[in-house]
């Protein structure tokens, strides 16, 4: 049987979440302000936008996007992330441009892209891409670097060659940095997303809460922000399991990510 | 590193940049792109220095900067009050870990149109949405920097008869003090990023806000201005960050 320390360890993220909207509830009935309605309502107004089709198509395109951004950028980051790693030649290249591009906000492209792409599909997904790619890189990079040099001089004394070191040695190895690294790409790929749309203001989750601001549904506002959040929570606890189940001999130093847009 | 290798490291690091420039430079000196579109780079930072000695410019420059700092530093106090908190005392501890649990992950640009309607358009929605994003990763490696803190250390100066109190900040913030200055520095970029993301959303004044205006009016180059401005403000923040990290630990090894 499971102890009941477990099952607690296991229940205070829920609690947490019951706490923070009681928290809420608390505030707006003290409040009883027009514009910031109870979490009850707020929680009520979800089925009405999750029933609502053109709603629900908006999120659910939302989330493609941000899968195929997330999903090129991690597999383009990793490998260069590696070579990083692994080459000084290739470490120093590339270095001063990343660090020059890591505080430029990604989401403010989205106008500029928009003026060449058009509004589609493509720009979105583009600044996503752009969004998730520096942690992933900075990751790999940092876990490839820190392979042991013995393990490598072996894998060559054994004769494997370049690529099959690369593939068998230092991609395991660094496995577990890499995967802290496309955590924090997956909470920043929704923030991206989100943000982008907030800005363009043309479809997607981020353009149905700011029409309800502006039409003064302040309840539909709220519920969006329950299933935006719910969204970040679900996919960081979804990406955590999956890192667990693959890199189980390793336990992460941060076991939340330290997510930034 | 020795000091050929070194200078090689730059020369290679400013190829990579140049040929972004080159390439920029490139498309619209041979036409695959309208100057309207892409203005080449020479007119974009002529546009820049320009922009720079104008009174007008300086006051948006200003207002950003405002809200990035009043944000950064309640971020600041509350990360590292909470982490240390967290830190010494397993009860604060178990309350504040299941909240950051379920609040880190969360995006918090979503929370921006609350913000809105709670705090008005003015600068305070501002200043709690750059909070909120920049406070998280200094908790936590206020929290991480604290919890590391080797056990010797605190028992000598028990032995040594500092009382309990005094221990967490003669001992324990010194200590983690590398890892705070680290979460410091995430925190003062992802604050410079969200201050601009928050000004395109809603805003009259700030450098975010100027963008938008550009776009609005197709203006490319106005475009470009605010955005690298805030790159290379983020730029200079990080690196002033860095030398004052480098001279508070200057005591520390290499961490």
């Amino acid at each position: 049987m499971i102890s009941a320390r477990a099952v607690l360890a296991r229940a205070t993220p829920v609690l947490a979440c019951l706490g923070l909207l009681a928290v809420w509830q608390a505030t707006s009935l003290v409040l009883n302000n027009d514009s910031f309605p109870t979490a009850i309502e707020a929680i009520r107004a979800i089925p009405l936008i999750l029933g609502d089709k053109e709603a629900l198509i908006n999120i659910l395109a939302s989330l493609r996007r941000m899968a195929i951004g997330f999903g090129v950028a991690v597999a383009m980051s990793i490998p260069l992330g590696l070579m990083m790693g692994r080459s000084r030649t290739v470490a120093s290249f590339f270095n001063p441009l990343l660090m020059v591009i890591y505080p430029v906000p990604k989401a403010a492209l989205m106008p500029i892209i928009m003026l060449w792409l058009g509004v589609g599909d493509i720009a979105k997904t583009l600044v996503i891409f752009l969004g998730v790619s520096l942690p992933v890189i900075y990751h790999s990079f940092a876990g490839a670097k820190a392979v042991e040099e013995k393990m490598l001089w072996s894998g060559a004394a054994m004769g494997l060659s370049a690529a099959q070191r690369m593939t068998r040695i230092v991609l395991p190895a660094a496995l577990p940095e890499i995967l802290t690294g496309c955590r924090t790409g997956l909470v920043l790929a929704l923030i991206t997303m989100i943000t982008s749309e907030m800005i363009a203001r043309q479809s997607g989750a981020g353009n149905i809460l700011f029409n309800a601001l502006d039409m003064g549904q302040y309840d539909t506002v709220f519920a969006m922000i329950i299933i935006v959040g719910a969204m970040g929570i679900g996919l960081d606890a979804l990406f955590e399991k999956m890192r667990a189940r693959l890199v189980k001999w390793s336990e992460p130093q941060f076991d939340i990510p330290v997510s930034f847009s | 590193m020795n000091a050929r290798a070194f200078t090689t490291d730059v020369v290679f690091g400013v190829v990579p940049i140049a040929l972004v420039v080159a390439i920029w430079q490139a498309l619209v000196s041979f036409g695959y792109a309208p100057v309207t579109l892409l203005p080449p780079p020479g007119l974009v930072f002529d546009r820049l220095a320009q922009q720079l000695m104008t009174g007008t410019f300086q006051q948006e420059i200003a207002a950003t900067l405002f809200r990035l700092f009043a944000g950064f530093a309640i971020a600041v106090v509350l990360g590292v009050t909470i982490g240390l908190a967290a830190a010494a005392s397993p009860a604060v501890n178990a309350v504040v870990r299941p909240l950051v649990r379920v609040l880190a992950p969360l995006p918090k640009v979503a929370l921006y149109p609350a913000l809105l309607l709670l705090l008005g358009f003015g600068h305070e929605s501002k200043i709690t949405l750059v909070a909120a994003d920049a406070l998280f990763p200094i908790l936590l490696s206020t929290f991480y920097g604290a919890s590391m803190v080797e056990q010797k250390l605190i028992w000598s100066a028990m032995a040594a008869g500092t009382p309990r109190r005094e221990i967490l900040f003669k001992v324990v913030l010194p200590a983690a003090m590398p890892s705070i200055l680290t979460g410091c520095r995430i925190g003062l970029v992802i604050s410079c990023i969200v201050v601009f993301l928050a000004e395109m959303i809603t805003s009259t004044d700030g450098l975010g806000h100027l963008l938008v205006t550009a776009a609005r009016t197709f203006q490319a180059v106005d475009m470009f201005v605010p955005l690298i401005t805030i790159s290379l403000l983020g730029l200079i923040l990080n690196g002033a960050l860095e030398a004052l990290r480098a001279f508070l630990l200057r005591g520390f090894p290499e961490v």
